[in-house]
């Protein structure tokens, strides 16, 4: 192959290293409005009135909303989220009312006008006490809301959703178990962090026609969410998504967007705009859901797990129309990527106080692994057997069957295992760098799945330009991960034209075609795929017009360098040039016109599992198996950890970029790092604690730890080259192999993150 | 969001002085800018008037004789940090100063600036405690020296009126003493101390200083007196941590418990004894 699987430079580098692309945050438009919210100071408070005059009489305010103008109700899986709080404030920082101004500032100074009488109203500050029958209600009308069947609420209570899995008969088996082994593990709140902050314009012109800029992973899914929320058709509505720097999950869904509208639709064409702060950032966007998990393992003296029982209580926080799909992704994937014949798990998302949970990498997956895989070490010891022989006796195989009962065709785990056990020199101890400090290794195997609904969609269209050149149109964003390039490299490779002949152009819902959402690790996957078969639509048509102009069949026929060439005698070849517009004749006709080739892609035959158990043939698209070593050394006097190095083997199907995959895992691993020893939002009564860089601590270049990044191909069969997502399960085995190095190193086990040298000295001491 | 304000850039310390008496608490001086603006951007300071001393030239010196070193109060914390006697004289100081913040804080963050913000946890504050550093005054009255340890009051509060300007900070050195900083953070750059110290030896004796351990940087003037009448060993280094962590009350918050911050004090005590034994 001539582009995929080589480093091509990333198409959208030199504008990002000279600082010239442009960010929503850049767009400076005429006559530009502010806006600036209200937010609630407390947890849980009923509102009982807003008074609006003294910031309504500031001179330069244009317009006041508060949430009663808005009462409908939005959500992606469960419809239970305004814009702005209706009622009662559910979390501290909750949007209560919005100013629309002149200036920021004179926004921000008719919002401390805003007077908000509130009666407070005990808070939920713990998912597991808020699971209790006596908890105050934080949704007391969920049962009159609207949720996708796939999910469980229980209405009347402050569960969101309550997934089961029922494989074979873990209780049964349990009775008779030789060992059983029962651990618990929390995962606090984190938050994604991107660098650029959430931000969004909207104006609405004449024709009351709305364009919405935004900070956003997913132009289509905002857009929808808007049409619904706010009575739009979809032909009157415009989101753009220009670039985006970083999300992580965070520019999933919509955040802010929705507040900023009502002040567009009144504003007779000026524009709108609202950009969080930092501190918005970390209380008033999306934080990763806290975890109480409770793990249960029969196993037998050889290390066959036998059953494992599993309880995921999830903290959703306030609102969980994201959430309760993060529920159900930790509950499917709850045996991790072993081979278990019984297995039974409950997971709860859980209504809270606290600030509102949403997708964040991989979601469901790291929290779970944490637990999942120190569990798995902690059984091994008990059995006298290794770290790796403990994964090797349950890892999946292929032919092993998936916690859902789903046969498994493709697995590299085995051979990822080897390849880290090798790089990691598993078996091998390095010297302390001083007396006082000691050393040690983990391992840790992680598996993802994309957690999207099963019709999520992908299209993309490539045009030819009469100098032989393309655009090719998607709505996949680049949101740092590198996709432009890799869209570019697909359809490269398939056209056989150079990357630097492709324009690629995404995120406008006007001009660029559908795509779900850049989200699940599944953009190189789905839209590569509907990028791939785009191209082979337009190489379709070249072939059929160079049939007619070369007089040799379509099956001896292919794209190479820019030509159609005969595969029999390569002196016969026309320029793709010559036939971007049609072909024409000797005699001056022509035909056909423009090259313009179309690709869709929804991956096939993915079906809903069992609603009572859980189980399912083929529940999901498929699974990235992988597994990360890691060296650490603890400094036995300050518990301060420092990882040294990290091993990382993943087997992603096909690599199309090596170098910006390499960037995805260390990107990955150091996330993972930054959760494992310095990432919690500090939660007290609601309140974050800790809402900026001063004291939420993430990994700087001094932490980077010495990587060795490896890959296993084995094809995914629907995937374009065989290429299946990574992105997000590059980051599960982080966090927990560095906890099991802990172990290795100083004989403590912590079941929270993240692991700071206070918690891990105090762990010293007490042991 | 920041207040509006009116800016001035006087230079000279008389000119800087008729303005602080002209606009008094509504005036804030302002130098590397590094805390006044972010306190600034978020609500906390809204000052009337800001008088960025920074074009002061005599204010931007470090003077060095044979036995004393003064730092002007517009050095900035990697001009510290790198100077060549600072290095090689008190190289304690140099350390503690490119402790502080990131590099490009440091390219504007001010060694002095360090000590007025009078912050508990101030990175420069120990060793210069520990060098007996005095602060030299300009107000209406002249010039006035007075020593660092009586500098400080209160967490972000200091001796300093409303219309007096540090000048610059200045100390003995001598080179027999010796001094050792060491600074401990949850994360090892661009972080805050959760609790640094500096340990220093000089012909009269032991001076041990800590931050974030009280509500200002401070001396432990118990510690050093128990070191002054013993003999190094390690029983003594054991006992002396034990007087440090007994003199010591700092408190539980996010960044670390009381109880961690007491093991911390006596590890950067024992460190910098041990090197001595």
């Amino acid at each position: 192959m001539k582009f995929v699987g080589k480093s091509v430079k990333r198409v959208d580098g030199v504008k990002k290293v000279t600082g010239t692309l442009k960010y929503v945050d850049d767009i400076k438009l005429s006559r530009m409005l502010y806006a600036a919210v209200k937010r609630s100071p407390h947890a849980h408070a009923n509102i009982i009135s807003i008074n609006v005059e003294k910031a309504r009489a500031l001179k330069g305010v244009k317009e006041i909303i508060t949430g009663d103008q808005f009462e409908r109700r939005g959500g992606l899986y469960l419809e239970d989220k305004n814009f702005l709080a209706v009622g009662k404030a559910r979390y501290r920082g909750e949007g209560v009312a919005a100013v629309c101004a002149e200036t920021e500032e004179i926004a921000q100074n008719a919002v401390d006008l805003i007077e908000v009488e509130y009666e407070v109203l005990p808070a939920v500050t713990n998912a597991k006490e808020g699971m209790k029958p006596e908890a105050p209600l934080v949704h007391p009308d969920l049962g009159d809301y609207h949720w996708a069947p796939v999910f469980f609420p229980k209405p009347g209570t402050n569960i969101s959703n309550h997934y089961k899995l029922r494989k074979g008969d873990a209780p049964e088996i349990f009775k008779e178990a030789e060992f059983v082994v029962e651990n618990n593990f929390y995962v606090p709140h984190v938050q994604h962090v991107p660098i650029e902050t959430h931000t969004a314009i909207a104006q609405m012109d004449a024709d009351g026609y709305l364009t919405v800029w935004a900070s956003c992973q997913s132009p289509y899914a905002v857009r929808q969410a808007l049409s619904a929320a706010f009575d739009i058709p979809l032909n009157k509505l415009r989101v753009l998504s220009p670039a985006v720097g970083g999300g992580f999950g965070s520019k999933a869904g919509t955040t802010l967007e929705g507040i900023i509208i009502p002040f567009a639709m009144h504003a007779k064409g000026r524009p709108v705009k609202l950009t969080y702060s930092r501190q918005d950032e970390f209380e008033n966007a999306y934080v990763r859901q806290g975890l109480h998990a409770a793990i249960k393992t029969a196993v037998n003296k050889e290390g066959k797990i036998l059953a494992v029982q599993n309880e995921f209580i999830w903290d959703g926080g306030a609102y969980t129309e994201y959430g309760v799909n993060i529920a159900k992704a930790a509950g499917y994937a709850s045996a991790g990527p072993y081979d278990i014949d019984n297995v039974w798990t409950d997971s709860y998302c859980v209504y809270t106080n606290h600030p509102v949970g949403g997708p964040y990498r991989g979601f469901g997956m790291s929290e779970i692994h944490f637990g999942i895989e120190q569990n798995l070490d902690i059984i091994a010891e008990k059995l006298g057997i290794t770290p790796v022989e403990i994964r090797k006796i349950n890892g999946m195989k292929p032919g092993g069957t998936t916690g859902t009962g789903e046969v498994v065709t493709v697995s590299g785990l085995m051979e990822c295992l080897d390849q880290v056990v090798e790089d990691i020199k598993f078996y091998e101890r390095s010297e302390p760098s001083s007396p006082t400090k000691v050393r040690g290794k983990g391992i840790a195997c992680g598996w993802k799945a994309p957690s999207m609904p099963n019709n999520a969609a992908s299209s993309a269209i490539i045009k030819l330009n009469e100098d032989g050149t393309a655009h090719l149109l998607v709505s996949a964003q680049d949101i740092g991960q590198g996709s432009d390039t890799v869209m570019t490299q697909i359809a490269a490779e398939v056209l056989s034209i150079s990357p630097e002949k492709i324009t690629i152009k995404t995120g406008d819902t006007d001009h660029t075609p559908y795509e779900w959402q850049t989200v699940a690790s599944r953009i190189t996957y789905s839209a590569g795929r509907a990028v791939y078969e785009a191209c082979h639509d337009a190489m379709d048509q070249l072939l059929d017009l160079s049939q007619i102009k070369l007089g040799i069949f379509k099956r001896d026929l292919e794209l190479r360098d820019g030509y159609v060439v005969s595969k029999i005698y390569p002196d016969k070849k026309v320029s793709i040039s010559e036939l971007a517009l049609g072909l024409n004749f000797e005699d001056g006709s022509a035909i056909h016109g423009p090259i313009i080739g179309r690709g869709s892609f929804i991956p096939p035959n993915i079906r809903n599992a069992d609603k009572k158990t859980g189980l399912g043939d083929h529940p999901v698209v498929f699974w990235t198996y992988g597994v990360q070593g890691v060296e650490v050394e603890v400094d036995l006097e300050t518990g301060q950890t420092k990882v040294l190095k990290v091993a990382s083997c993943f087997d992603v199907g096909r690599v199309v970029n090596p170098q910006l995959l390499e960037g995805q895992i260390e990107g990955a691993i150091v996330q993972g790092l930054g959760t494992a020893l310095f990432e919690e939002l500090m939660l007290k009564e609601g309140k974050v604690l800790n809402p900026s860089f001063v004291d939420y601590k993430i990994p700087t270049a001094d932490d980077m730890p010495e990587m060795i990044i490896k890959f296993v191909e084995n094809p995914e069969e629907t995937g374009p080259f065989g290429a299946r997502g990574v992105a997000e399960p590059a980051m599960v085995p982080s966090a927990p192999a560095i906890a099991n190095a802990i172990y290795d190193a100083t004989g403590i086990r912590l079941n929270t993150m993240p692991m700071t040298a206070e918690k891990v000295l105090a762990a010293m001491q007490a042991k | 969001m920041m207040k509006p304000f009116e800016y001035f850039r006087p230079t000279s310390l008389k000119e800087a002085l008729a303005l602080l008496n002209t606009y008094g608490e509504e005036a804030t001086l302002l130098n590397g800018g590094t805390d006044l603006i972010v306190r600034m951007r978020e609500g906390h300071s809204s000052p009337k008037a800001v008088i960025d001393i920074k074009h002061i030239e005599m204010l931007r010196k470090i003077k060095v004789t044979d036995s004393e070193i003064t730092i002007g109060a517009c050095v900035l914390l990697n001009d510290v940090g790198s100077h060549p006697v600072i290095r090689e004289r008190v190289p304690f100081l140099a350390q503690a100063a490119l402790s502080v913040g990131s590099k490009q804080v440091r390219n504007r963050a001010t060694c002095i600036g360090n000590i007025c913000n009078a912050s508990p946890l101030a990175d420069t504050a120990t060793p210069l405690l520990a060098l007996d550093a005095e602060v030299e005054i300009y107000g209406e009255a002249g010039v006035k020296r007075i020593p660092l340890k009586d500098f400080f009051v209160f967490v972000r509060k200091t001796v300093l009126k409303q219309n007096e300007i540090v000048t610059s900070i200045s100390f003995n050195t001598n080179k027999d003493a010796k001094g050792i900083f060491e600074k401990m953070s949850r994360r090892k750059e661009v972080d805050l101390s959760t609790v640094c110290g500096t340990v220093f030896r000089g012909k009269d004796g032991y001076r041990v200083s800590m931050g974030a351990v009280a509500p200002t940087p401070i001396r432990l003037y118990k510690t050093e007196a128990y070191l002054d009448a013993h003999d190094l060993t390690e029983d003594v280094i054991q006992s002396a941590c034990e007087v440090a962590v007994n003199e010591v009350s700092p408190i539980s918050d996010i960044r670390a418990s009381k109880a961690y911050r007491q093991e911390l004090v006596h590890l950067i005590l024992k460190h910098a004894l041990s090197e001595w034994l």
